[in-house]
């Protein structure tokens, strides 16, 4: 099938979760890029028998199209020239591929085809300044084969602080409104709430939800409020996605589990949640805190979380919380760009190597899998390496064989530094061992569902046409890694392994609808204190529409 | 003579400055005035009219038989093809000169300068710490001009982003900063300024050495007048707020400066922020310059200076010579004012092809075997351009051209594939 029509994928064992189907030997139609309930006889089809059928996979979290993985790419040339990255030969008829690099981020076509050859269909950028959203829209263009959107981030946005400093929620939650359609984005993201702001002053960074934000009357506690009740008020698919304070740092649980009691009963997504669990601190050594997490999470059905797993390898951390990047220059000697981005936010890049034998980095990897294995619902607990900062998304398909297979995970555990684990869950034995319907859950049903994207994560009648097809086989990784047909939009664009066609995406954003009594207030607001005209902030001019609101 | 109309929140790329809050005039088609005044904005809008013409060989054609004959030599000379991107186009035909670059398997170059590509690469070894302008105008308190004066190439860097304006956290504006000049050789400071130090070009390593020293907290020994201040110096940026160091990160006018000096300056502000906060400020030329590097690292990783002879980008910066690429070129295709690589290319087009695609590619002063006049980004063409902190900037056009480049670069690149062997033609 060379262009979205019928076609019936026939025979396969398909793990539809979302719908109630666990392996069912079954059919799934498709005509014109969506799901249907039949075909008439003689329709295209496709031989699935003997293999497995999923929904195409949903990235709720990564770094790729902004920026700062611009600057990150930019850092990296060593990488890219050990990995370059041909052209794809694609079907006759198909306008030719583009080339590019790889590495920890590889280049904007590089990384659509990448996602697309591991069965991914549809990923978020889950960090843009709202500055440079343009920026984030034109790599998104560049990004075939995935459906995406981006997060933009509001935790230490001037004009939100002095809203919340002057009691004025509303018009926070107007702002925020606004700023999402303005961006282009499709969710709130809070990032290091406060911090990176006070990284900008002498005060450096926040420690505790109750600490003033450079001595003015916000906190990081009233930032989680303002902007989750943002969210959830605006409605918007995704709840507000929260990179909490102190990450990376021991001891950090009693933050995290304070900053979720903070929003208890409301919507909230916790993010790479394995960065937030540790214990220790206050001279006691590093240890695993992800069992008093997860039982917060799994007591309340409110909260969901990525796990942001570590996999031992190449890394390169970007994130907007730059004091933490700072601080990983300072402790690992290698190179460090930082960019302060006026009245927003900010921006820190560090490679990083994380090795077995490292204590802190064996200790990461185990508290992501406990993460994984204690969860009692995996619908909240969904699969992420917070790409590229604990490993690249190419390494999921090596996370699902730990998750799946205790005898790889336990053969690892034996190589690693045991210095910090002594006691941990894992170190005790978890037998548990991931099925391919809770697979399909943690990949594609559940961040689908937690992003509130209904017609993705599923293979319902009126769903999008993004299927993942699997030959069975003895190594999970090896299965996981290259699927053998991937279907988007009703189009087959990876055959027998191969990527033979590379569709554009669709941009996925939102543009909820908010008192426009702000406006006047933030034009002078931008004549004052912005460098870029309020009239050329937006990217309205850009092409496409909202498709997912309220 | 019709009334002049207005449009406003019009973006300049005259300097890498990226202000765009300009209002243009414009009567019977052409620009009659421009404000607020900037004398490099004036030159940059001048009246807003460029050729149209579509040439071939010297004379006029149609675009689809100019762009027939530019598709059929590009086509064939396919791996031994050099694309130029040169200044004065929007991002977006950028990305679209890419498209074309890596279909031909190409060279790329861009409009970068020697001292540029210096701190591209000073970046690269070692990261960098910056700021986008506005976090500058916000925060800074205490600005260095390292031997630049901005008022020249970049006139309202004063005003608009360091020192004068008022900030979120300097609330007086000038009277709320200290202002540091440095001078190198001729390269001289700004006048008005509250601290100076002179340096000789030799010097000029050293004295970031020991500033770089003092932000460390290393120990100094006894130091000579001139590194003295400089250490003096250092100490004042490491008990600042938040210190902005300005540099030319383009061609210097004193021929002797230390070609080591991105290095330092770099190194110099990432120590700066253990006792304190601080940013560079590298100041770029315009045109969008910046927007070919970044669009270059979106789509290759590498920011300047890329092959895509092997069939993947591959990364050449020790042989970024425009001439000498051009030189080895079986075809050339400029993208963009190619007046503003002319020099390194008028020997290479007596004896190879040249394809230009952007404004003013029918006044060029060497042979051009085809060549298509379209609008300059940000006066007729629409779209995307960076700042020089790569603030991507929205383009709103006072005027219109006969043709964009994108529109021209998107035809080219459908009538070279269409060129492809198997292609349907």
């Amino acid at each position: 099938m060379s262009a979205p029509g019928r076609l019936r994928i026939v025979g396969g064992a398909v793990h539809d979760p979302a719908n109630g189907i666990d392996g069912e030997t079954r059919d799934v139609c498709i005509e014109d890029g969506r799901i249907v309930a039949d075909l008439p006889a003689g329709a295209p089809t496709l031989d699935a028998r003997g293999m497995v059928v999923m929904p195409g996979g949903v990235d709720i979290h990564s770094h790729f199209a902004s920026s700062s993985c611009n600057h990150a790419r930019r850092l990296i040339p060593d990488e890219h020239a050990a990995d370059p990255a041909p052209a794809p030969v694609l079907a006759d008829g198909q306008p030719p591929a583009r080339s590019g690099t790889g590495g920890t981020v590889p280049s904007t076509f590089t990384t659509g085809y990448r996602y697309a050859g591991l069965g991914y269909t549809t990923a978020f950028d889950a960090a843009v300044a709202p500055l440079t959203a343009r920026h984030s829209h034109s790599e998104l263009d560049d990004t075939p084969c995935l459906d995406g959107g981006i997060f933009v981030l509001m935790g230490n946005d001037e004009y939100l602080l002095r809203q919340i400093e002057a009691g004025e929620r509303g018009r926070a939650r107007d702002y925020a409104a606004w700023l999402l359609g303005a961006t282009g984005g499709y969710a709130i993201k809070i990032v290091n709430p406060g911090g990176v702001e006070a990284w900008k002053t002498g005060q450096r960074n926040v420690t505790s939800l109750d600490d003033q934000v450079s001595g003015r009357a916000v906190t990081p506690r009233a930032i989680l409020e303002t902007l989750t009740d943002a969210a959830n008020a605006l409605r918007l698919p995704h709840p507000v996605h929260i990179h909490g304070n102190n990450l990376g740092v021991a001891g950090n649980v009693a933050t995290t589990l304070a900053s979720m009691e903070a929003v208890a009963g409301r919507r909230a997504h916790f993010t790479h949640l394995q960065f937030h669990s540790y214990g220790g601190g206050n001279g006691q050594p590093w240890s695993s805190a992800a069992s008093k997490v997860i039982e917060y999470v799994n007591g309340h059905a409110e909260v969901s979380v990525d796990v942001g797993q570590v996999m031992f390898g190449s890394a390169m951390t970007i994130t907007a919380d730059a004091p933490v990047e700072y601080l990983l220059y300072k402790s690992s000697g290698r190179r460090w760009t930082n960019i302060d981005v006026e009245l927003e936010t900010g921006c820190g890049i560090v490679p990083l190597t994380y090795k077995d034998k490292a204590a802190v980095s064996a200790l990461q990897w185990v508290v992501g899998l406990e993460l994984f294995l204690l969860s009692a619902d995996p619908w909240r607990v969904v699969l992420s390496t917070d790409h590229p900062n604990g490993g690249s998304f190419l390494a999921y398909p090596a996370l699902i064989q730990l998750l799946m297979d205790r005898s790889v995970r336990d053969d690892q555990l034996k190589r690693v530094n045991p210095k910090l684990i002594a006691g941990s869950a894992l170190a005790d034995g978890l037998a548990r061992e991931y099925t391919l319907n809770e697979i399909a859950i943690i990949t594609r049903a559940g961040p689908a569902r937690l992003l509130g994207l209904t017609h993705k994560g599923h293979l319902g009648v009126g769903a999008d046409a993004d299927v993942t097809i699997y030959s069975r086989g003895p190594d999970l990784a090896t299965m996981f890694s290259t699927p053998r047909y991937v279907v988007k939009d009703g189009t087959l664009i990876v055959e027998e392994g191969h990527l033979r066609r590379a569709p554009a995406g669709r941009r996925l954003r939102v543009a909820p609808g908010y008192d426009d009594a702000v406006l006047p207030d933030l034009r002078r607001y931008f004549d004052r204190h912005a460098t870029v005209a309020f009239d050329n902030y937006s990217v309205a001019d850009l092409p496409g529409e909202p498709v997912a609101t309220s | 003579m019709s009334r002049e109309t207005r449009v406003a929140s019009v973006t300049c790329l005259g300097c890498g400055c990226g202000c765009d809050d300009l209002v243009i005039g414009i009567a019977n088609g052409r620009i009659t005035s421009v404000s607020p005044p900037c004398p490099l904005a004036q030159v940059w809008f001048a009246d807003g009219r460029v050729p149209s013409a579509v040439r071939r060989d010297g004379a006029d054609a149609t675009l689809d038989a100019a762009l027939a004959d530019a598709a059929d030599l590009l086509a064939g000379a396919a791996g031994r093809v050099l694309v130029v991107l040169a200044p004065e186009i929007t991002s977006e035909a950028q990305r679209t000169a890419l498209a074309l670059a890596d279909l031909l398997r190409a060279r790329v170059e861009t409009a970068t300068s020697g001292p540029a590509a210096s701190g591209l690469l000073a970046a690269q070894r070692r990261g960098r710490t910056g700021a986008t302008l506005g976090e500058i105008r916000n925060r800074a308190d205490v600005i260095l001009f390292w031997a630049v004066d901005p008022s020249g190439r970049y006139p309202r860097y004063w005003s608009r982003y360091a020192p004068e304006p008022i900030g979120t956290h300097v609330s007086e504006g000038r009277k709320g900063r200290v202002v540091i000049a440095v001078s190198i050789g001729r390269d001289q400071g700004p006048a008005g300024a509250d601290v100076r130090l002179a340096l000789e070009p030799d010097q000029e390593v050293p004295a970031l050495s020991v500033m770089r020293a003092v932000a460390l907290g290393n120990a100094l020994g006894e130091l000579a007048p001139p590194l003295k201040a400089a250490a003096d110096i250092g100490a004042q940026l490491a008990k600042a707020r938040y210190s902005a160091i300005v540099h030319e990160a383009e061609p210097a006018t004193e021929p002797a400066r230390d070609p080591y000096r991105a290095e330092g300056l770099s190194a110099l502000a990432q120590a700066l922020n253990s006792p304190s906060r601080a940013a560079l400020s590298s100041l770029r030329a315009g045109g969008n310059r910046s927007g070919a590097e970044v669009v270059l690292t979106s789509q290759t990783g590498y920011p300047m200076s890329v092959s895509y002879e092997s069939g993947a980008p591959r990364y050449r910066p020790a042989d970024r010579d425009l001439t000498r690429a051009a030189a080895e070129a079986a075809a050339i295709l400029v993208v963009g004012a190619a007046e503003a690589v002319g020099a390194s290319l008028s020997a290479a087009a007596k004896r190879s092809p040249v394809v230009i695609v952007g404004p003013r590619a029918s006044e060029v002063s060497f042979a051009a075997r085809v060549a298509v006049d379209t609008g300059m980004a940000g006066i007729h063409d629409g779209g995307t351009a960076y700042r020089m902190d790569d603030t991507p900037l929205r383009l709103r056009p006072p005027l219109q051209a006969e043709r964009s480049a994108a529109a021209v670069l998107a035809a080219l690149l459908a009538a070279t594939l269409a060129r492809r062997p198997g292609a349907p033609r």
